[in-house]
């Protein structure tokens, strides 16, 4: 960025401490009166060399470095390493674990919006809703706590299954709390919609168009609430998201109001996905039977090969290549995280707003920048 | 409906000296090598011609034991399901490769990351500068395999 | 009206100077130090988001006059709740200087006291304790709400136990 200033041009520095943000990162900024003239984002400070680690760990000890990839989606990045291990090998686990596994990615994908949609109410200023989301998230995180033993880094995944069945009497448990919060959410939505402050720093706000998006390379929720009907459950299916019944919620907007409500209405489909895998799961094993995987599986070798898997995260489009050169560890991973796009989409998309709508428009991309750094 | 199989077919229509190793894994996956000088134009063709809008992803891979330097690029759709990985063979002393940031604009920070991770220029980049390292480590490229800064304490191949 | 009010029960004149009166300074500066603990969200990590949680409704930490404040301007407690890097090391040194005196912190989690699981990574720096005088740590990865309040509370009692007339800060 030119930090040669002009007259009645000033410039600021946003981060890398800053209230707004989920993690640290550093938003340069120039402003001529209110508005942005110039603006750059500077990552990196979270950086902790995951890839590097991950080579030199066993494909078992992966697995618990890779929920610390995105601290608020940990199961959707174990589904991504264990799915690209699962392919290398060749096993696909059993039906039983891939509906679980649906059902643990959907309360994670709920939780996950649940804090996105707070933090964002706090960035602006309505605390109220701030704490009512995390009041509601507290209740999801009970139910993962539940099966899993642990409130945000599961490890929950294994190679060919998952480590826990679910214990008696969790479908009633989960429906009943999901349902509450259906109806919680109807509450909050209405909250949203009738504050008239509310409306007037979102709707037209940070806007982004179609075609701008898809440029961009942006994921997720910003990127359908734009139009685009993207998702990779629907469009590169995995596990058993084909059996399930389940629309893409896209906004035509593309404003920030939009993308808040694409992120309610993805609760709600989450819900309703969640009803559909607990009619539909069968009783059965957890790991695919006379294979030696299993919760403790020993240290393995994995054929050489390569594989892109990808998986929808619930910030986007989440994607893992993988080199296998034999041995018991990886020879290269990659993690395509959907921050890391997003992120970078923020500069142009700030760009000739005014300063007091830039948090606004940060925190309504929902960024991990622990995931953006990896 | 395009399919690998129709995305095969063009480019190798299109660039019939510059593909090789073409392999079709299934309807939606596709890998090639391509060669160095091709890939700005093989890209370009793509987004043009083929409706493969959106960069996935785009990393470096290290071959110590071959002395050369890999860059992967996973080029995907907003229309259709196919992911095409493309592979460019570098030599490992002296990696130069076209940006390709005019065609995919979100390439931007990926080639700016595997720069500093790699040491791979990139020629005619916007701002090839370090993103997520500090400053002072520029240059010692650590995602490569023979990098020694990193204490490594693992357990290696115990079977 | 008149009747009304002196039905309730207030807190007396007297009673506040009787306290005052059989208390030791030290005691009454240690007590407010310790029911007034605000701490900066500043989350980094995994642990920033339970720091969250815990400063929440669900978790009520207001009830120890344990607050969440924005800026360092205003908080007494620094939480360093997560990995710290090589990058991030001069911003949080700065951070740490700008919080006025009494000041505290709170190594959260185990990447903050060891390097945890990134303990062999390039890019961050292990033993923060060297760096900072660190007060509290509270093992786990990343620890529990409850565990995040405990480690409160052993810094209230550290406050409490503290003698030096409130001028070695």
């Amino acid at each position: 960025m030119d930090t040669n200033i002009g007259p009645s041009e000033m410039l600021m520095h946003l981060g890398p401490q800053h209230a707004i943000q989920p993690g640290p990162y550093l938003l340069d900024l120039r402003l001529k009166g209110e508005s942005v003239v110039d603006a750059e984002l500077k990552m990196g400070y979270i950086h902790k060399g995951i890839e590097k680690i991950l080579e030199n760990k066993t494909y078992l000890q992966g697995i618990t470095i890779t929920d610390r990839i995105c601290y608020l989606a940990a199961m959707s990045n174990n589904e991504v390493f264990c799915g690209c291990v699962e392919r290398l090998v060749g096993i696909e686990p059993p039906e039983r674990s891939q509906y679980i596994r649906v059902i643990m990615e959907e309360l994670s994908r709920i939780q996950s919006h649940l804090l996105g949609l707070g933090e964002f109410s706090t960035d602006l200023g309505f605390v109220t809703m701030f704490l009512y989301m995390i009041r509601e998230r507290e209740e999801v995180l009970n139910l993962i706590d539940t099966v899993t033993g642990s409130r945000i880094t599961q490890t929950y995944l294994r190679f060919g299954g998952v480590r826990e069945d679910f214990p008696e009497g969790y479908e009633q448990k989960t429906m009943s709390v999901l349902n509450d919060l259906n109806k919680k959410l109807d509450q909050h939505e209405e909250l949203y919609n009738t504050d008239r402050i509310y409306r007037q720093r979102t709707v037209g706000v940070g806007t982004l168009t179609k075609e701008v998006a898809t440029e961009l390379g942006v994921a997720g929720p910003p990127l359908r609430a734009t139009g685009v009907k993207f998702d990779v459950r629907k469009d590169d299916p995995y596990l058993v998201y084909n059996d399930l019944d389940f629309k893409v919620c896209t906004q035509k907007n593309g404003d920030i109001f939009a993308r808040i409500k694409v992120r309610l209405d993805e609760v709600r489909e989450s819900i309703y996905m969640i009803e559909q895998a607990f009619d539909q799961m069968p009783q059965g094993p957890l790991f695919p039977e006379g294979t030696p995987y299993g919760r403790r599986t020993p240290v393995m070798r994995v054929p050489p090969g390569e594989v892109f898997y990808r998986v929808e995260d619930p910030r986007g489009e989440m994607g893992m290549y993988m080199i296998s050169d034999g041995s018991d560890t990886p020879y290269r991973v990659k993690i395509r995280g959907p921050v890391f796009p997003t992120m970078q989409a923020l500069p142009p998309l700030i760009l000739n707003t005014y300063i007091a709508d830039v948090a606004a428009i940060a925190a309504s991309m929902d960024g991990c920048t622990s995931e953006a750094d990896r | 409906m395009i399919d690998a199989d129709y995305i095969l077919s063009s480019l190798t229509k299109t660039f019939p000296n510059d593909l090789s190793e073409s392999k079709i894994e299934s309807d939606m996956r596709l890998t090639s090598y391509v060669e160095k000088d091709a890939i700005f134009n093989v890209c370009k063709h793509m987004l043009d011609n083929l409706e493969c809008n959106h960069l996935s992803c785009e990393c470096g891979v290290d071959y110590p034991d071959r002395n050369e330097l890999e860059v992967v690029y996973h080029i995907a759709s907003y229309e259709h399901p196919v992911v095409i990985t493309l592979k460019v063979k570098l030599p490992r002393d002296d990696p130069e490769i076209e940006s390709i940031v005019s065609v995919y604009w979100n390439a931007n920070w990926y080639e700016r990351e595997t720069y500093e991770l790699y040491g791979i220029m990139y020629k005619n980049h916007p701002d090839l500068k370090p993103l997520l390292l500090i400053d002072e480590m520029l240059g010692d490229w650590p995602l490569r395999k023979d990098y020694e800064g990193f204490p490594n304490k693992t357990s290696k191949n115990l079977v | 009206m008149g009747e009304v009010i002196e039905n309730v029960g207030f807190t007396t004149t007297s009673a506040i100077s009787d306290f005052l009166k059989k208390t030791p300074a030290q005691d009454i500066i240690n007590w407010g130090r310790k029911n007034s603990l605000w701490f900066l969200t500043q989350p980094m990590g995994c642990c920033g988001v339970e720091m969250i949680s815990t400063g929440c409704s669900h978790y009520d930490t207001d009830r120890f006059g344990i607050i969440p404040r924005d800026s360092p301007r205003q908080a007494d407690v620094i939480v360093i709740s997560g990995y710290v890097t090589k990058k991030y090391l001069p911003a949080l040194k700065r951070v740490w200087d700008q919080m006025p005196s009494p000041k505290w912190i709170i190594c959260m989690g185990d990447c903050s006291i060891s390097g945890g699981p990134f303990y062999e990574s390039y890019s961050t720096v292990q033993n923060i304790d060297e760096i900072f005088p660190v007060d509290v740590f509270i093992p786990g990865c990343p620890p529990r709400p409850e565990a995040l309040i405990q480690g409160f509370i052993e810094l209230q009692k550290k406050i409490m136990a503290k003698k030096d007339l409130g001028t070695d800060y």
